[in-house]
């Protein structure tokens, strides 16, 4: 704002001096030069805590959805240049080791972090209060306004996102099978490849990539600052401190659309070979419309958790997959993505997107019971889809939904960091602020509207992952469309009888009947997946696309 | 007079903060007849939440019978289905309540912590009472709840972590002791947990004891109603001599391990060295506490070197184990090896990573006379203090922070205790822990390739 006064200032002392002009010709003019950019304001939100530890993140509206094509996972490395890369400090550059060394003695939160995902990049901060002042402005300031992306880290920094890639698709079972799916449902936009890019991409990007993606989206306007503290001395320090981003651009920062998922119909599987797997891993998943800025997402949000609430015993899918029948450890369904599972017992906050999806996850479980909880999976949703939930039901969900509140607003960095999210959203009321209110005012009528409006089993999109000699049997299972069962019938320890003609049969005691009944809906639930893909794990992150 | 009355106030703030309370809550403190400590810690800024854990002093170093390893991980999956299919069934009735409710084994605690709302005390305490003092299964559910242990098995077994835990474990203390297999048991074991019905009854009669638990009450409650209620909940639970735990037998290293993984992972190097148990407020344990900072810091020379310098590491951690640990346990550098630069120089590099890493912990030995170890050492102690006050941030992980330190002397005053010795930690006390501690002696390395070694 300042400079712009200051221009037009400059354009009045040029113009004072002129003489009266002689009326004008009718002719006609120029239209006049567009305004000069002028940065906007950062969106700034606070809390009042009196915690020793103050805790300030800066989210810059803009993540891997922004990445250009063949730079897939360029605002990932932007963003850990940024916190590695080095900052200049009047006319010396403090390295990431000077660094490490200055914020120790403040505690670990004082080492900037930064979180990058899909929509969104978010740097945090901590430090004592004692020391906050001296914090922003050695610290916070010029690692957001002053960083000089050393080339050598930019190198190093790529080197750890190949061995990323590497590490996703050998070690951890879960958190690939999460990650395809998220790709999978999402295919066709820029939500499609993964935050850390891709092998072919990763080695693309260049120094120059880096600081034009900073120049680019790093402004004011793409800010939004959550504060743990109200103080206005802190908040005024911070928010100049952004403000300060990229001062000097002329231009406005480029905006990205993100694009809606393509449209499928039907149901669609792919199966991911991962050689050695010591399990399969089974996930299912469709586009939704619904965010937390929409009236349906909270009767949504409550009967999901009815069906899946992760980490928890509560849900349908738990109780009558793992509790009931004990396949795995653990079954859950979701409205939002969320990385941080398999690990995270609650939502983590600061990975806002627009574009949602409904998913199921069935974690690990023997590789020749996969296609039977692929159909439990399918068949325990079409009931709900169906039945819709009693009063009971949802008052039950509701009573679990609010007891989430107490872990999901359990600290005061996630307080901070749910407002920071509000913001991004431009939701009515903030998502923990109102949680409880908004729970209670849900009703039956509401849930079972939102469920038949933004849930379906038409529309499907299925991915086990599993090993080398399992592939061939779960397509052929899966392509069939036939029965498949889970149990193996000497597993369910019934006794063996004979009819009077000496037939075998198996003998069904009364109180198992309607587990064993359940197991045949299961069983015999007809999967009509129209086409199945198998690929291999080496295909997953490679290229910008789920599969090479 | 300027000068000496700003001198006077720094001495006047310097003598405060060294006898201020570094714990910001008081902790009260009963023992019931029957030995069960209870601990409340009022936080009434978090409103209307109420964290109630309990803690039994076994974990998975407990389990020495032979072929029945991971019971107590087993058992602590058991407790939540007490008295199943009853109208007193503990899930349903949490469920009623309106709880979150979870929790965790380690090798020497398993932790039971729900979280709800305060006004749900009384029947909290009486559920979370009869599961302990009563606990009630059918062989039936034992079966369902071994299957779902045998899940998570599979979950982490995608996890070369596991494999590298169990080969630690291993080698330091051996198959016959308890710390020498990890919390989840051997794949083997786990396959046969449906048929460890019995030796699981052996486990909780042996340990499930009130003399051998401590209750925690945190959050925005009174402490006199809560010492009544777990009073009249807990007060008739059985007290029993617990067994003692056999003594290790004496470790002799160096020893070496190589292990090959199926998949094309980067290769991990570990190096570990046997530590004495952990005992709060002792320089020895606060040397434990700086260790993981000290040597696997962003600022430790090791991890410049192998992350920076050298770019041969891709992770490097120190696993401190201190109060969340085991009592005694393996203390060492945790690497992952660039996979690129493996695929290039093959087994010599892990060979040069081991040693840089043994060179490193058993070079600490003359710690105090490297230049600018004295200013490491002290921000490192002021780290350690914000951060063991930044954790401090819920009902739950305060009663979490004071019970991981309290229940080794169950004494009150065991967080000031493990503050204090942080705070007079001295870079000498660091060398005399080196040369007693981090010697060749005590050593173990594990090396973790993938199957094809180096492409």
């Amino acid at each position: 704002m300042k400079r712009l006064f200051l221009l037009l200032l400059i354009v009045g002392c040029a113009t004072a001096p002129a003489p009266a002009p002689a009326p004008a010709p009718e002719v006609q003019t120029a239209p006049p030069p567009p305004p000069a950019y002028a940065p906007g304001e950062p969106k700034v939100v606070t809390l009042d805590s009196k915690a020793p530890l103050i805790n300030i993140r800066v989210m810059i509206t803009h993540g891997s959805t922004s990445d250009p094509a063949g730079k897939e996972g360029l605002a990932n490395l932007t963003s850990d240049a940024i916190t590695d890369g080095g900052f200049r400090s009047g006319d010396a550059i403090v390295t990431k080791e000077q660094l490490a060394e200055m914020t120790m003695p403040w505690g670990s939160g004082a080492r900037p972090t930064v979180f990058t995902t899909a929509r969104a990049t978010t740097f945090f901060f901590t430090a004592p209060r004692e020391v906050i002042g001296q914090y922003i402005t050695d610290v916070l300031r010029p690692t957001i306004t002053q960083p000089v992306f050393e080339a050598k880290e930019i190198d190093r920094l790529k080197n750890e996102a190949m061995s990323h890639i590497t590490s996703l698709r050998t070690e951890d079972l879960e958190t690939l099978g999460l990650s395809a799916i998220d790709q999978y449902v999402l295919a066709g936009t820029s939500y499609e490849h993964a935050v850390v890019g891709t092998e072919t991409s990763i080695p693309a990007m260049t120094r120059d990539d880096v600081v034009r993606f900073y120049r680019d989206y790093y402004r004011p306007e793409n800010a939004i600052v959550g504060i743990s503290t109200s103080d206005a001395a802190i908040v005024a320090q911070v928010r100049d401190a952004v403000r300060a981003m990229n001062a000097d651009a002329k231009t406005p920062p480029p905006a990205v659309a993100v694009s809606k998922p393509e449209s499928f119909t039907g149901r669609h599987a792919v199966v991911i070979e991962e050689p050695n797997a010591p399990a399969a891993s089974v996930h299912l998943g469709f586009p939704i419309g619904v965010n937390r800025k929409d009236a349906d997402f909270w009767p949504l949000y409550v009967a999901n958790v009815w069906l899946g609430t992760h980490r928890d015993g509560f849900g349908q899918l738990y109780q009558k997959i793992r509790e009931e029948r004990g396949y795995n450890y653990g079954d859950y369904s979701y409205i939002e993505h969320w990385s941080g599972r398999p690990f995270s017992l609650f939502q983590t906050f600061n990975q806002p997107r627009e574009q949602q999806y409904f998913s199921i996850w069935i974690r690990p479980v023997k590789h020749e019971h996969a296609v039977h909880l692929m159909k439990a999976a399918t068949y325990e949703l079409e009931q709900m889809i169906r039945n819709g939930l009693t009063a009971e039901q949802v008052e039950g969900a509701k009573k679990k939904a609010r007891v989430l509140y107490l872990n999901l607003a359990e600290t005061v960095p996630r307080l901070v960091g749910a407002r920071v999210d509000d913001a991004f959203f431009g939701a009515q009321s903030g998502f923990l602020d109102a949680y409880l209110a908004n729970i209670d005012r849900v009703t039956p009528e509401q849930v079972n509207a939102a469920i038949r409006r933004h849930l379906s089993t038409a529309n499907i999109k299925y991915l086990v992952v599993t090993s080398t000699p399992h592939v061939q049997n779960t397509v052929a299972q899966i392509r069939s469309n036939g029965p498949v069962w889970g149990k193996t019938w000497q597993e369910y320890e019934f006794t063996q009888a004979k009819l009077a003609d000496g037939t075998p049969v198996w003998q069904i005691p009364e109180a198992k009947m309607p587990a064993v009944q359940l197991d045949a809906a299961w069983a015999y639930y007809p999967l009509d997946v129209q086409d199945v893909k198998i690929g291999n794990v080496k295909d997953l992150f490679a290229v910008g696309k789920l599969l090479r | 007079m300027r000068f000496r009355c700003s001198i006077l106030l720094v001495l006047l703030l310097v003598t405060a903060a060294a006898h201020a309370q570094f714990f910001p809550y008081p902790i009260q403190k009963r023992t019931l007849g029957n030995g069960l400590d209870v601990i409340v810690i009022e936080t009434p800024e978090f409103k209307d939440v109420l964290s109630f854990n309990t803690m039994i002093l076994a974990g998975s170093g407990r389990e020495n019978e032979k072929g029945r390893t991971g019971l107590a991980h087993l058992f602590e999956h058991i407790v939540f289905r007490h008295k199943h299919d009853t109208p007193e069934a503990y899930d349903p009735n949490i469920e009623k309540l309106g709880a979150f409710n979870n929790a965790y084994t380690w090798y020497d605690i398993t932790y039971y912590h729900p979280l709800t709302f305060t006004s749900n005390l009384d029947r909290l305490a009486q559920l979370e009472a009869s599961r302990f003092r009563e606990l009630t299964y059918s062989e039936r559910v034992f079966r369902t709840e071994a299957g779902a242990v045998y899940g998570e098995y599979r979950r982490s077994a995608s996890d070369p972590g596991l494999r590298i835990e169990e080969i630690l474990g291993d080698l330091m203390y051996g198959p016959a002791h308890g710390y020498g297999h990890s919390t989840i048991g051997y794949l083997d074991d786990v396959k046969d947990m449906p048929n460890a019905y019995k030796s699981a009854q052996a486990f909780y009669d042996a340990y499930y004891r009130p003399n051998n638990a401590i209750v925690i009450v945190a959050g925005d409650v009174k402490a006199e109603q809560v010492f009544a209620t777990v009073e009249k909940s807990f007060g008739s639970w059985k007290p029993k001599k617990t067994p003692a735990q056999p003594d290790p037998k004496p470790f002799n290293g160096p020893k070496k391990q190589h292990e090959t993984w199926p998949s094309d992972i980067p290769p991990r190097v570990v190096v570990a060295y046997m530590i004495p148990p952990y005992t709060p407020g002792t320089a020895e344990s606060a040397v434990i506490d700086v260790m993981a900072d000290l040597m696997g810091g962003e600022t430790a020379p090791l991890y410049r070197k192998l992350r920076y310098e050298d770019q041969v590491a891709s992770e490097l951690f120190v696993d401190q184990g201190s109060a969340r640990g085991f009592d005694a346990r393996p203390l060492g550098a945790y690497v992952t090896v660039a996979k690129d630069k493996y695929d290039a120089q093959g087994r010599p590099l892990l060979d040069r990573i081991d040693s840089d890493v043994a060179t490193a912990f058993e070079g600490l030995s003359s710690f105090s006379s490297q230049p600018g170890s004295a200013r490491r050492l002290e921000s490192i102690q002021s780290q350690l203090r914000y951060d063991i006050l930044a954790g401090l941030n819920s009902p739950a992980n305060i009663a979490q922070a004071f019970a991981d330190f309290y229940r080794f002397s169950r004494d009150p005053q065991a967080m000031e205790n493990v503050a204090q010795a942080i705070a007079n930690l001295k870079p000498a006390d660091v060398d005399a822990f080196a040369k007693k501690y981090f010697t060749p002696k005590n050593r173990v390395s594990v090396t973790l390739t993938p199957q094809g070694g180096a492409k």
